[in-house]
C-alpha cells in the first residue's frame, strides 16, 4: 500500500497550464465539479435501488420455496429434508458470492468500510476503487444476503459509492479501455480523493437514508482538508443519492411520488407520542450503553482472534470458499433448529407485516414467533423489533436469539464474502434492548411507566453498534436521521459516547482492528500525547536516495529498479562540489513522474537534437494516471543509459521541509493537515538529511505503558 | 315587507356574531346563538323554526321510527355476540335502520316546510342521533358484513352459504366422534377439516372475510388444535438433531484440518532505516533522565 499524493505539484508545467487557462476555464472547472458530484449521487442511488430490488425478489423467492416445503413436510414428516434443503440453498448461493470474491477480486471482501477509511486517510490500497471491485461487490452482497448469512448490505454500499465516484470523476474507464475525454483536469490524486469522499457520503446516504450522516462520515474519516466548498458538494451528492433511491423505489413499488423509502434500511416512523422518553430513563440508557460497549468489546475480541486464524491458516481461495459455504449451512441449521424447538406461538393478526409466517407446530391461526426473527431478512427483523406491539415477543425467544445471532455474526464477519456488519449489530442490540424493555416492564409495579419496549430496542441497537464500530458523530446523526426523530438525538449521543468509552478501555473498534491487521500505516486524528520530545531526526528515514538536478538516465533507472527499497519520492539536490556532503535541496520528484519521463524519452541530448516531437505537457502525466507502468516494462537501451535527464521543469520546486529538531506532533500535524506523502528533513544549510513518510509516523502509538513504537509488516 | 324583516334579521345576526367573536358573553337564554357554526346557517335555522322549543310531528314520527328500529337492531346484536353471528342474524334490521337514517339525513323537505336533518341531527352539541347511528355504522363497517351480504337481494352471498354448509358438516363430524378417544376424531374428521381450511384460505385470498366467518373459523381452529389436540406433534426430534449436529460438526473438522495442514503465513517486518548515532534507545534515556 502506498500513499496518495494529495499535495499539488507546482512545477513549471503546472504554472504554464494555469497561465493558459482563461477565467472562463476556471469557472467551467468549478461547474463540472458540481456536475460530477450530482452524477455520483445519481449513480449511487441507482446502484442501491438495484441491490434492494434484487435482494427483495431473490430472498422472497427463497423464503417462498422453503416455506412451502416446510409446510408440506410438517404434515407428512421428513422435516430433516427441509433442513437439508435450506442449508443446501444457503451454501450454494454463498458459494457463488464467495467464488466471485475469493477468485476474482479479494479486495471486495468484507464490508469495504476499512478500505475506504484508509483511502480517505490517504493510503492507496491497491485495486480498491476499480470497476471490477464494484461489480464483484454488488453481486457479492446480493449473494450474501440472499444466502441467509448474518450480514447486512449497508457497508458495501459505501464502498460502491466510493468506486462510482473514483470512476465517474476521471471521465474514462481504464478497465474497459474507453476514454470519454472528459474531466481530464481531475485525473490526479487530489481531485480523486475529494470525489471519493463525496462518493462515500453518497453511499452512506443511500444505505441509511441519512444525507447529513453521510457528509459527517466522510468528514470524520478523511478530514485532512476541511474545505467549505467541498463540504457543500459532498452534501449535494448525498442528497441526490437518497432522493434518487427514494424516487426509483417508489416507482418500483407502484406508489410513484410517495417517497417513503429514503434508504436501504428503513427503521420505520417513531411516532412522537408513543415513544417519548423521560428524564429518569437517561441513566438506564447510559447503563445500556455500557452494556453495549462491553458486548461490543467481546465481539471485537473474538473476531480479532478468528481473523488472525484466518490470515494464518486459511489463505488459499478454495479454502475460503469452503469456509463461507460451511458458515452459510451452519447458519441455516442453527436457525432451523431454533425454530423447530421453539414453543412460542403468537396469534396471526391481520395487520401483521409478517410475509412468511411459519406455522410449524403451533395451533392453527398462530405462527411460530422464533421464525419472525430467523426466517426473515435482518432489516425486516430489526423493524419488527422496533415497532411491534408490546407482548409480541417472548423473553426466552429473544434471549436465545440474541445469543445465537451474536456468535453467528461474530463468526461471519471477515469471511471472503462481501458483507457488512451494521445490520447484524443493530439486530443483536435491538433484541437485547427489547429484552431489557420487557424485563423493566415486568419488574416495575406500574407497567405503564415503561411503556414501549420498541424504544429500548432502538437504544440497545445504537449501543451495540457503537460498541462494535466506535463511530461517534456520524453514527449519532445517521441514527437520528434514520429514525426520523430529532428528540432521540440526546439519548443516542449519550449511549454512543458511553459505549465508546467503555469499549475503548478494552479493545479498539472493529474496523480499526482490521486496518491494523492489514498493516496499513493509518494516521489517527492527532499524534500520540507526550510525544513532543521525539524530533524529526529520530523519526525520519536516513540516508535518503537523492537525485541530481541533471541526472544520468542509467542512475535513474537503477534507482527505480532497486527492489530492496521501494521509494516513491526522491529529493532533487543541486550537484555539490564535494561528493561526500549531501547536496542542497532544490525539489522533489515522484516515481510516477520519472516513469512518464523515461517512457517519453525526455533526454537532454534528444531535446538538443530536436528528436522529440513536442514538449511534454501535464496532459501526458494525466493520461498515464492512475496505473503507471512498472519500471520493468520501460525499455532503456545501453546508449540511452548514458544520456542525461533534466528534472528542473518537472520536479516540485518547493517541497515542504522541516528542520531536524521539529517535534513529532508538529511534523504529524503538517503531514495530516496537508495530506503529504513525503516530507523532507533539512539541516540549517538546506541540505537533505532525511525523509519522513507515512510509515515513519504511523508507528507511534499510545500504548498501555506510554509511547510505543510498533513494527509494520510488509504487505 | 319581507325586505325589512330580512334586513333586520341580517343586521341582528351580524351584530350577535361579532359580539360572540369578540369574546363577550351573550345572554344565557339564547341557545340558538351558542352554536359556533357559520352565520348563514344560523340564518337558515331562524327561518326554519317557527318555535324553537319543539320539532314538527313529521320529524317526531321519524325519530320514533328510528328509536324502535335501533332497539330492534341492538336486541338482535347482543345475543349474537358470542359466537359472532351479527351479519347473518341482523342484516335485515340494519338495512331498515340504515334506510330510516338515510331518510332523516336527506335533504327532502317535510310537509310543514322543515328539514328534519337540521332539527334532529344538528340542533345541539351532543348530536345524539348522529352519534348513535355512527356507532352502529362503525360496528357494521368493522365486521365487514358487506362481504357476506349480497348487494342485490337482502340475503347472504353464495360463498357464505357454501362456507356455512361446510362448517355445519365439520361440526357434525366433530359431534359424531366427540365421545371417544380424540385420536379417532383427528383421523376421521381430518379431510373435512382440511377442506374447510382450504376453502377459507381461498376466500381469504379474494377479499376480506366478514366477522361471522372469521370467528367461526377461529373457533373451529381452536377446537381442533386446543380442545381436541389434533395438530401435528413434534415427532422428528432425533433426525433433526442428528442432521444439525452433523452440520455443526463439519466446520470443526474443517478448521482442525486447515490448522494441521496449511503452512502458517508469516509476516515480514519492515525495518526502519534510521541514522545510527541517533538511535531511539539512547535518546530516550537522555531525554528521560
Amino acid at each position: 500500500s502506498q500513499g496518495l499524493d494529495y499535495d499539488n505539484i507546482e512545477n513549471q508545467l503546472f504554472l504554464e497550464e494555469e497561465r493558459r487557462m482563461s477565467p472562463m476555464g476556471f469557472r467551467c472547472l468549478e461547474v463540472s465539479r458540481w456536475v460530477v458530484c450530482g452524477l455520483i449521487g445519481f449513480l449511487t442511488g441507482l446502484i442501491a435501488c438495484f441491490i434492494d430490488i434484487a435482494v427483495e425478489n431473490l430472498a422472497g423467492l427463497k423464503y417462498e420455496v422453503i416455506k412451502r416445503n416446510i409446510e408440506n413436510f410438517t404434515e407428512t414428516g421428513g422435516l430433516s429434508i427441509s433442513l437439508i434443503l435450506w442449508g443446501g440453498f444457503n451454501a450454494a448461493v454463498v458459494m457463488l458470492g464467495s467464488i466471485l470474491v475469493a477468485f476474482f477480486e479479494p479486495i471486495a471482501g468484507g464490508s469495504g468500510i476499512p478500505q475506504i477509511k484508509c483511502y480517505l486517510n490517504g493510503v492507496k490500497i491497491p485495486r480498491v476503487v476499480r470497476l471490477k471491485t464494484l461489480v464483484v461487490k454488488v453481486f457479492g452482497v446480493i449473494c450474501s444476503v440472499v444466502g441467509g448469512l448474518a450480514v447486512g448490505k449497508e457497508g458495501p454500499m459505501i464502498h460502491s459509492g466510493a468506486v462510482v465516484a473514483a470512476g465517474v470523476s476521471q471521465g474514462r474507464s481504464t478497465s474497459l479501455k474507453r476514454d470519454f475525454k472528459m474531466f481530464e483536469y481531475f485525473r490526479r490524486d487530489t481531485e480523486k480523493r475529494d470525489f471519493v469522499s463525496a462518493g462515500a457520503a453518497a453511499g452512506v446516504s443511500a444505505a441509511f437514508g441519512a444525507p447529513v450522516g453521510g457528509v459527517l462520515f466522510s468528514l470524520e474519516e478523511g478530514a485532512s482538508f476541511w474545505n467549505q466548498m467541498l463540504t457543500w458538494r459532498i452534501f449535494f451528492a448525498s442528497m441526490i443519492s437518497t432522493f434518487t433511491l427514494n424516487f426509483f423505489l417508489s416507482i418500483y413499488h407502484k406508489k410513484t411520488g410517495e417517497l417513503s423509502s429514503p434508504g436501504l434500511i428503513n427503521f420505520g416512523r417513531f411516532e412522537s407520542e408513543s415513544v417519548e422518553y423521560y428524564l429518569y430513563e437517561i441513566p438506564l440508557f447510559i447503563a445500556m450503553g455500557a452494556i453495549g460497549g462491553l458486548l461490543g468489546a467481546l465481539f471485537n475480541f473474538l473476531n480479532y482472534w478468528i481473523t488472525i486464524f484466518r490470515i494464518r491458516y486459511i489463505h488459499r481461495p478454495c479454502l475460503q470458499v469452503m469456509e463461507a459455504m460451511l458458515v452459510a449451512a451452519v447458519t441455516a441449521a442453527v436457525s432451523f433448529t431454533m425454530i423447530y424447538f421453539s414453543n412460542d406461538c403468537q396469534p396471526l393478526a391481520p395487520e401483521n407485516s409478517e410475509e412468511y409466517p411459519l406455522q410449524l407446530f403451533c395451533s392453527d391461526g398462530e405462527y411460530n414467533a422464533m421464525a419472525t426473527a430467523f426466517f426473515n431478512t435482518p432489516e425486516r427483523s430489526v423493524r419488527s423489533l422496533f415497532h411491534n406491539q408490546p407482548g409480541s415477543y417472548n423473553p426466552l425467544t429473544l434471549g436465545l436469539f440474541t445469543l445465537t445471532y451474536f456468535f453467528l455474526a461474530c463468526w461471519t464477519y471477515g469471511l471472503a464474502v462481501s458483507a457488512g456488519v451494521f445490520i447484524p449489530s443493530l439486530l443483536i442490540g435491538a433484541a437485547w434492548g427489547r429484552l431489557c424493555g420487557i424485563l423493566l416492564a415486568s419488574v416495575s409495579p406500574n407497567a405503564s411507566i415503561w411503556a414501549d419496549p420498541g424504544k429500548y430496542a432502538l437504544i440497545g441497537a445504537a449501543a451495540q453498534l457503537g460498541g462494535i464500530v466506535r463511530m461517534t458523530l456520524s453514527l449519532t446523526v445517521i441514527m437520528v436521521e434514520a429514525t426520523g426523530n430529532v428528540t432521540y438525538g440526546l439519548p443516542i449521543m449519550l449511549v454512543l459516547m458511553t459505549a465508546k468509552i467503555v469499549g475503548d478501555y478494552f479493545i479498539e473498534g472493529l474496523y480499526d482492528i482490521h486496518i491494523k491487521l492489514q498493516s496499513v500505516p493509518f494516521l489517527h486524528w492527532e499524534a500520540p500525547a507526550t510525544s513532543h520530545w521525539l524530533t524529526a531526526r529520530e523519526v525520519m528515514s536516513s540516508p535518503v536516495t537523492c537525485l541530481n538536478r541533471i541526472e544520468k538516465v542509467g542512475t535513474i533507472v537503477d534507482t527505480l529498479s532497486n527492489t530492496s527499497t521501494n521509494h516513491n519520492g526522491f529529493p532533487v539536490v543541486v550537484e555539490s562540489a564535494g561528493n561526500d556532503e549531501p547536496g542542497k535541496l532544490c525539489g522533489l520528484i515522484l516515481r510516477s513522474q520519472l516513469i512518464v519521463l523515461l517512457k517519453h524519452k525526455v533526454f537532454v541530448e534528444l531535446v538538443r537534437s530536436r528528436l522529440t516531437q513536442r514538449k511534454l505537457q501535464l496532459k501526458d502525466f494525466r493520461d498515464a494516471y492512475p496505473r503507471f507502468p512498472p519500471i520493468q516494462s520501460i525499455h532503456v537501451s545501453q546508449d540511452e543509459r548514458e544520456c542525461m535527464m533534466d528534472l528542473t521543469e518537472f520536479m516540485n520546486p518547493t517541497p515542504y521541509t522541516v528542520p531536524q529538531d521539529t517535534s513529532l506532533p508538529r511534523v504529524f500535524k503538517l503531514f495530516r493537515a496537508l495530506g503529504l506523502r513525503h516530507l523532507v528533513v533539512v539541516d540549517d544549510e538546506n541540505r537533505v538529511v532525511g525523509l519522513v513518510t507515512r510509515k515513519d509516523l504511523a508507528r507511534y502509538h499510545m500504548g498501555k505503558h506510554g509511547l510505543e513504537e510498533l513494527q509494520l509488516a510488509q504487505t | 315587507m319581507s325586505f325589512n324583516q330580512n334586513t333586520l334579521l341580517v343586521v341582528l345576526s351580524c351584530i350577535c356574531i361579532s359580539v360572540c367573536v369578540s369574546g363577550e358573553v351573550v345572554s344565557a337564554g339564547s341557545p340558538v346563538f351558542k352554536t359556533h357554526v357559520d352565520p348563514l346557517y344560523s340564518l337558515n335555522l331562524l327561518t326554519a323554526l317557527n318555535d324553537y322549543s319543539d320539532i314538527s310531528q313529521y320529524c317526531k314520527d321519524l325519530l320514533d321510527l328510528f328509536g324502535n328500529q335501533y332497539v330492534a337492531y341492538v336486541n338482535c346484536l347482543v345475543p349474537a355476540a358470542r359466537p359472532v353471528k351479527v351479519c347473518q342474524n341482523c342484516f335485515v334490521n340494519f338495512e331498515n335502520l340504515n334506510k330510516t337514517y338515510t331518510n332523516i339525513s336527506s335533504d327532502e323537505v317535510g310537509p310543514a316546510g322543515e328539514v328534519c336533518r337540521d332539527s334532529l341531527l344538528r340542533s345541539d352539541r351532543l348530536m345524539l342521533v348522529f352519534l348513535l347511528f355512527s356507532n352502529l355504522d362503525g360496528i357494521w363497517e368493522k365486521s365487514n358484513c358487506k362481504n357476506c351480504i349480497s348487494s342485490d337481494s337482502p340475503s347472504l352471498t353464495n360463498d357464505t352459504l357454501y362456507f356455512l354448509a361446510m362448517l355445519n358438516q365439520t361440526y357434525n363430524c366433530f359431534d359424531q366422534y366427540q365421545q371417544g378417544n380424540h385420536t379417532e376424531l383427528c383421523k376421521n374428521c381430518k379431510n373435512t377439516y382440511r377442506d374447510l381450511n382450504i376453502l377459507y384460505s381461498e376466500m381469504e385470498k379474494n377479499y376480506t372475510m366478514c366477522i361471522d366467518i372469521e370467528d367461526a373459523m377461529n373457533v373451529t381452529r381452536r377446537r381442533w388444535s386446543k380442545t381436541f389436540n389434533c395438530s401435528f406433534p413434534r415427532e422428528e426430534n432425533v433426525p433433526i438433531i442428528a442432521v444439525s449436529s452433523f452440520m455443526l460438526f463439519l466446520p470443526i473438522i474443517f478448521y482442525l484440518s486447515s490448522f494441521l495442514h496449511s503452512e502458517q503465513k508469516k509476516r515480514k517486518l519492515i525495518q526502519p532505516k534510521r541514522v545510527p548515532q541517533y538511535s531511539s534507545l539512547m535518546n530516550i534515556q537522555d531525554k528521560l533522565s
